[in-house]
């Protein structure tokens, strides 16, 4: 299909969903100016907890529809589930101050501080979007700008949990914060469903770049969605490239990756309605870039590129290699890469542990990421290195075991049912998720540990959960696990834990990692160094395309080592993917030069 | 029919499974409010982060939050009138507070006020 298909096609709603990094919100944004400017009234939402829905649009967003200052008929919209979480807690307890001694109205608000009632929050404003109609009449489209995949699929997933959780719920006891509420937005619940799985409402674009882990999760994505009703899906390859210059090694390499990507794509997704996107030059930021991605421009011609190999040849970056000789120094301790969804945190995770295992470490290489694909990584068992993950089922599955066998000694048949009732909350899994970490946090105390961490919304939950949960253990008698309670002096001790921030040279990542720096300093964690991955600013490329790329990651580097870091990191773009442990020794071990 | 209401601290769910770790007197409780449903009489349990309302409304409870604050929770009400303070009560001292008969099952000793 072409774009003009795409907007042709449009249903009242479009959800763009993909791994991180995929150009989601670039896309869904250009399908969104497009639409608005074919006359019609659009609202773009962004329900990312890390979005930069503002950055790209050039404007300052709200929970409220604005305006977007040069787009006629474009509004957007931040759904930021804190900011709803705290505007829920205010509505719930704004109406006992004064009645209420003070002491019994903080102790409500810190019950509210959890992570079950942000979730709740969320879920609510994102209802209200789908469900009522009201809420939404006067837009002709509405576009979801949804977050990487994981936390998608649970938001989406979300009414048919909860739809059934209340159903099922006979014994009034819960998690779900007021039930009584619930039960009363019980058929907003049912329409946001019913909205979902109409192909007439609703469609599904899958966003994916032509690589085969990306194209992997989309068909997950594909799969799950379709089981859960929703069939109306297309699917955009995002960034395809052909080498304009036939010499250069790297764009043929690079030309013929996404060609054997797109010849392997998972049958599933082959059926799908597919729209092909060329590789840009540039991250397009603003009106006028969004403009560019449709109407197919030809990147060389517009921008005169500068060449690599002028200018200074300047050494402010490291290789990989050189931050693992520090963090090789303690001999224990916990690496944790962090940073937005497909920047290559799994890649550069997986290169350190493997070098450290290569250095003759004991080395346990883990993952928070539902997404992440640790063992196809790594590919195959390296002496020293020990490869597992931390999965939400299993963990929620010895959780609840756990829990069982510690109280149902003291209970009854009914008892038993109540119990296993409130495990079937939303919540267990992410107690259950948060206890797991905490262990595999603690092995760091006579080994190295390496975390793969989810992408940075589901990051700052889990430690604004440590935050809450640390206070909790400070005035809780009861037996809390000892990982546990040393979760959040280990995270802080900066020769303890080693943050690792990972982005790609361009602004969006850039930004977000940076605004994920702030949120750890403020946690009182002082990130170790920035990695910057994927680079084409080193000399080595002559596709103007994969130039004019290299010369305009410049600025970002400079901002990263003028600004947030003087530890840097560099690691080169690589013809070959970066699987299995040689590659991965390579890539910590590859060094480029800069002209500056 | 007799009524009996239970005003909880506030909490995440009424099984305590949300919090650090699991607090099996509260499991217990559970356990044993359900039960006293199923012996006849009207039961009522509220959350103080979830039915506020509930506190407000109830000039007993309001006032023992105003005189003692939030250590007289769970406050235990029986046909209006406070029956138990500041902690959860066995199923013996319920059934005893509701003029139930019960037998405890296992003959171990017990704490007659080990509550408030």
């Amino acid at each position: 299909m072409t774009y003009t298909d795409l907007l042709d096609r449009a249903t009242r709603i479009l959800f763009f969903t993909g791994k991180g990094g995929v150009g989601k919100t670039s896309l869904a944004c250009a399908t969104a100016l497009a639409l608005a400017e074919s006359g019609k009234r659009i609202l773009l939402v962004s329900t990312d907890p890390a979005s930069n829905l503002d950055e790209v649009l050039g404007v300052e967003l709200s929970g409220q529809p604005t305006a977007v200052p040069g787009a006629a008929g474009l509004y957007a919209l931040n759904i930021d589930p804190e900011a709803s979480a705290k505007a829920y807690r205010e509505r719930l307890v704004g109406p006992y101050r004064g009645v209420l001694p003070d002491a019994a109205v903080n102790s409500i608000e810190e019950q509210l501080s959890g992570a079950c009632t942000v979730e709740i929050a969320a879920f609510d404003e994102f209802t209200k979007l789908l469900g009522d109609a009201a809420a939404t009449s006067e837009f002709d489209h509405i576009l979801f700008d949804t977050a990487p995949t994981g936390h998608t699929l649970r938001l989406l997933k979300l009414p048919g949990a909860w739809t059934g959780f209340i159903a099922t719920n006979t014994t009034g006891t819960s998690c779900l914060g007021p039930l009584a509420g619930l039960q009363a937005q019980r058929s907003l619940y049912e329409s946001s469903l019913r909205a979902l799985a109409d192909g007439s409402t609703s469609t599904v674009v899958l966003v994916s770049r032509p690589e085969p882990s990306a194209l992997t999760e989309a068909d997950r994505t594909r799969a799950e969605l379709s089981q859960l009703g929703v069939s109306n899906q297309c699917l955009i390859l995002n960034g395809l490239f052909v080498a304009q210059d036939r010499s250069d090694p790297a764009a043929r390499a690079l030309e013929s990756r996404g060609r054997q990507a797109v010849e392997g794509i998972p049958a599933g997704l082959a059926a799908l309605p597919r729209l092909e996107i060329p590789l840009l030059a540039y991250a397009p930021m603003g009106i006028a870039q969004l403009r560019g991605i449709f109407p197919v421009a030809q990147p060389s011609g517009c921008v005169v590129a500068q060449p690599s190999g002028c200018g200074n040849k300047s050494s402010s970056t490291v290789p990989l290699s050189a931050l693992i000789d520090a963090i090789e120094e303690a001999g224990h301790g916990v690496v944790m890469t962090m940073g937005k969804g497909g920047v290559g945190k799994t890649t550069v995770a997986s290169a350190i542990a493997i070098e450290l295992a290569h250095r003759g470490h004991r080395v346990h290489l883990s993952t928070t990421d539902p997404a992440a694909h640790l063992a196809v990584t790594v590919e195959k068992p390296v002496r020293g290195l020990q490869v597992s993950r931390i999965d939400p089922a299993v963990e929620t599955a010895r959780y609840t075991a756990e829990v069982m066998a510690k109280s149902s000694a003291h209970l009854d048949a009914e008892g038993i049912a109540l119990l296993e009732e409130d495990l079937r909350s939303p919540c267990t899994e992410e107690i259950a998720v948060f206890s797991a970490f905490a262990r595999t946090v603690a092995e760091g105390e006579d080994s190295f540990v390496v975390l793969d961490t989810a992408p940075t919304g589901h990051t700052l939950l889990l430690l604004d959960a440590a935050e809450a949960y640390h206070r909790d253990v400070a005035r809780t008698t009861s037996d809390v696990p000892e990982a546990v309670r040393q979760l959040l002096p280990r995270l802080r001790d900066p020769r303890f834990t080693r943050v690792l921030l990972v982005t790609l040279p361009e602004a969006t990542p850039v930004h977000e990692a940076a605004r994920l720096q702030e949120d750890l300093l403020r946690a009182g964690i002082q990130p170790f160094a920035w990695v910057v991955n994927q680079s084409f600013a080193g000399d080595g490329f002559r596709d103007p395309v994969l130039v004019e790329r290299g010369a305009r990651e410049l600025p970002y580097i400079g901002e990263v080592r003028d600004r947030f870091s003087s530890r840097l990191a560099l690691i080169p773009w690589s013809a070959e993917a970066p699987v299995g442990p040689e590659r991965l020794r390579q890539l910590a071990n590859s060094r480029a030069d800069l002209y500056e | 029919m007799k009524k009996l209401e239970v005003f909880d601290p506030p909490m995440c769910c009424s099984t305590g499974i949300c919090g650090p770790s699991v607090d099996p007197a509260l499991v217990r409780f559970a356990a044993d409010f359900h039960w006293l449903a199923g012996q006849g009489l009207v039961v009522e349990r509220y959350n103080l982060a979830q039915q506020p309302q509930a506190y407000v409304a109830n000039p007993t409870v309001k006032a023992a939050l105003a005189q003692y604050g939030n250590r007289c929770l769970p406050l235990i009400l029986l046909n209006g009138a406070i029956v138990s303070k500041g902690c959860y009560p066995t199923r013996k001292e319920l059934a005893h507070m509701a003029g139930i008969d019960y037998a405890e099952p296992v003959s171990l000793p017990v704490i007659q006020n080990g509550c408030c």
